[in-house]
């Protein structure tokens, strides 16, 4: 059977245009099935490796949640009145809870309460809690006062480490330490470069002194300019605040008036004193972040540190921050955990969302580029797929053809000794070596074709997504082209058998006189 | 009665019918026929008498619709595809009158096809081939296709090929149909000489009486697919 094989090369090379041209719709199918894998493989890989450059994959952002589901308000507060039809009552009903929950009548789902972030921080898995516990106060320093932006920052982050103009950073989460902006000191009245390296080891006052904003009546002062009022200022204002009950006798209103402002006062609870105090060893300087870096940063990546503000361990600006009773009693607004490894983030995400609070991950926002990516590439192998079937279509129409052109031939053969296998073995045989030669050339077009491919893809992302590609997004292991040459093999092959079974059922009789 | 080794072939009111069974055409209708080891018979007889019908069944070519049918020893009947394709290449050598080359191949890769269906290796079928285009007088034709070789050219091919495998029964249909009087003369003695070389059986068909005189020494007639003259 061996001895048979060298017929069909022969016979095609004596078609050598038929044989070209069927092959090269073979090309063409292989070409896009081997550059869309191709393709598949360098984006997945392109995506895995930007993503593994830093830890964003065990990164959970995690928020309080406000919201309650509209089933958890009480019965009593969403009696609906009137006449109307029961689908309508539901509506209203529905409505008339989600106002209660914005009211705020009832307890929020969840709070970044400092026991919700104990909770979060013994979950099994979670490295560390990071919580958002910025805030405005003040600073005081060489008998000057600012008001200040207060942020939190991880020990040794990158991105404030790289600003770094003089000393440095945070070695733990709990340093009493602090990092200032070079523009703070600045309006503190460090001017000359050689004086800010002697800000370092001297101590810093901060000042919170939070406004009353609660129930009752009250005092607040909201300057013309927008800047947040002064320490002076806070501090008169809370004296005006606690004696404004006593006050109100005086105002030249009338009696009814006087009674119904002096009844809200009462009812209110007494203001609690917002006011605390924490001294730090400044430890480090740092400038604003410059334009380049502002274009280089990824979502996750915090620039570190906005102008004039001043940066702390983030434990010791949690313990600030929860200082304040009603901060301690709302919670933070956002908080990031870190979890040990990337396969528990799932996990630990379900712990999260358990404990009533919403959470984004970017290992979600991976997954659904992956996803994205996964029916991108599903639509380009259907079209490689389709593409194929349509060459098989048209190998098996020109091999119908040169079946019928070769009914002598095969007749002549069969007279000779050829049985009905051999024949079916010399067109089969055609049809594979179709495939073998169009898959190769497929894959090798393809593999070309990736190097301009490869620089238009490149440019397009530095361009769009300010993002420089160090490694190719086309990629060619070597199971790529035997996947690709065998898939055509295949096609090309089944696309045979009906001519080739054709011919091997002729009649050498009828065939010995065709013409 | 003989025993069926003497005969090279037998048939048995060999039958071949064509259409539907209320309106059949005969091509052979019970023919019956015994032709000795080594004759040398020749078949004659009108168009559409049945002689080519005869002999494409003789060479396995065709299935006969009713009767029996036994050449070199194998009882055709009973043989399958494969069999009968390997009895084809083996067995029997067929001449055909229109030569029946395959045109995109050389007269050596002609010559060589039964044996390479046969199984035989590529050097001991490339040297059989050769010889036998040498034995016709064509060693300086070997890479020649049939397009680039004359009418008794293309027919000596076609009678080496027939011959290299030693086949036991030649069977030739017109052999001469197409060749003018000197080139049929000279394609005719090649055959005879091998029949006579190597003892094989020969049957003959022809239009041409001078020619079954000349090479066969047994004359069988047929007239609408019957024999004229039964043994």
């Amino acid at each position: 059977m061996t001895d048979v094989l060298g017929l069909p090369v022969v016979a095609m090379w004596q078609q050598k245009s038929r044989t070209a041209l069927t092959t090269l719709g073979v090309v063409f199918g292989s070409f896009v099935l081997a550059a869309s894998l191709s393709i598949h493989q360098g984006v997945q890989e392109t995506i895995e490796r930007e993503a593994h450059r830093s830890d964003v994959l065990r990164r959970i952002n995690v928020q309080s949640n406000w919201s309650r589901p509209a089933s958890t308000v009480p019965a009593k507060n969403v009696v609906v009145e009137g006449k109307m039809s029961e689908a309508r009552r539901t509506r209203i009903r529905r409505a008339l809870a989600n106002y209660q929950n914005s009211l705020g009548g009832d307890k929020p789902a969840a709070l970044l309460t400092p026991e919700t972030l104990r909770k979060l921080a013994q979950l099994k898995h979670v490295e560390s809690v990071e919580p958002d516990v910025s805030q405005n106060g003040f600073v005081v320093f060489d008998g000057r006062d600012l008001p200040i932006h207060i942020e939190s920052a991880r020990p040794r982050d990158v991105a404030y480490a790289k600003r770094l103009v003089a000393g440095g950073f945070f070695e733990g989460p709990a340093e009493q330490a602090a990092v200032v902006h070079e523009f703070l000191l600045y309006r503190l009245g460090v001017i000359d470069e050689d004086a800010v390296e002697s800000v370092l080891g001297r101590t810093i006052r901060i000042e919170i002194r939070r406004a009353q904003y609660g129930p009752g009546v009250r005092v607040y002062l909201i300057k013309p300019d927008g800047t947040v009022p002064s320490l002076e200022e806070t501090g008169a204002l809370a004296k005006i605040n606690a004696r404004l009950p006593a006050l109100l006798e005086k105002l030249d209103l009338p009696a009814e008036e006087i009674e119904l402002l002096r009844r809200a006062a009462e009812d209110a609870p007494p203001p609690a004193a917002e006011e605390y105090e924490l001294e730090l060893a400044i430890v480090g300087v740092i400038r604003a972040a410059s334009e380049f870096e502002e274009k280089e940063r990824r979502w996750w990546e915090s620039l570190g540190g906005s102008d004039g503000s001043i940066v702390l361990p983030y434990q010791t600006a949690a313990d600030l921050f929860f200082r304040t009773p009603s901060q301690r009693e709302r919670g933070a607004s956002s908080a990031v955990l870190f979890v040990n490894r990337e396969e528990n983030v799932e996990q630990v995400f379900k712990q999260v969302t358990d404990l009533g609070l919403s959470g984004q991950s970017a290992l979600e926002i991976i997954k659904r580029e992956r996803l994205m990516w996964l029916l991108v590439f599903g639509g380009m192998t259907c079209i490689a797929a389709v593409a194929l079937m349509v060459a098989a279509l048209g190998i098996a129409n020109t091999m119908l053809m040169s079946v019928l052109e070769r009914t002598r031939e095969i007749g002549v053969m069969k007279a000779v000794g050829a049985a009905d296998a051999h024949v079916l073995t010399i067109f089969l045989v055609e049809g594979v070596l179709i495939g073998l030669a169009g898959g190769a050339l497929g894959v090798l077009l393809a593999w070309v074709a990736s190097f301009p491919g490869d620089a238009w893809v490149r440019s397009m992302v530095s361009r769009d997504m300010k993002i420089e590609l160090r490694e190719t997004v086309f990629l060619f292991p070597p199971w790529l082209a035997l996947t690709v040459v065998l898939f055509s093999v295949v096609v090309t092959t089944l696309a045979t058998v009906y001519p080739a079974r054709r011919a091997a059922k002729t009649d050498p009789v009828a065939a010995l006189r065709h013409e | 009665m003989s025993s069926t080794t003497e005969f090279a072939i037998r048939t048995t009111s060999l039958t071949k019918r064509y259409g539907a069974t209320a309106a059949p055409v005969y091509a052979l209708r019970e023919v019956t026929l015994d032709v000795e080891r080594g004759q040398r018979v020749a078949l004659l007889g009108k168009s559409g008498s049945g002689k080519s019908t005869l002999l494409n069944m003789i060479g396995g070519l065709d299935r006969p619709t009713a009767g029996g049918l036994t050449v070199a020893g194998r009882d055709l009947e009973h043989l399958s595809g494969r069999e009968l394709a390997s009895f084809r290449s083996r067995s029997v050598g067929m001449i055909f009158q229109s030569f029946n080359l395959v045109l995109s191949r050389t007269a050596l890769e002609n010559v060589e096809l039964p044996m390479v269906f046969a199984g035989l290796p590529p050097r001991e079928r490339r040297g059989e081939a050769r010889r036998a285009l040498e034995a016709v007088g064509l060693a300086a034709r070997l890479d020649h296709r049939p397009a680039q070789l004359s009418g008794g050219e293309n027919q000596r091919v076609a009678v080496a090929r027939a011959l290299v495998n030693r086949p036991e029964v030649v069977l030739a249909d017109e052999p001469t149909g197409n060749l003018d009087s000197a080139t049929a003369h000279e394609v005719a003695a090649l055959i005879l000489n091998h029949v006579r070389d190597h003892g094989a059986t020969l049957v003959l068909v022809t239009h041409d009486e001078e020619l079954a005189g000349q090479c066969t020494e047994r004359v069988v007639r047929l007239k609408d697919g019957r024999l004229m003259d039964p043994d």
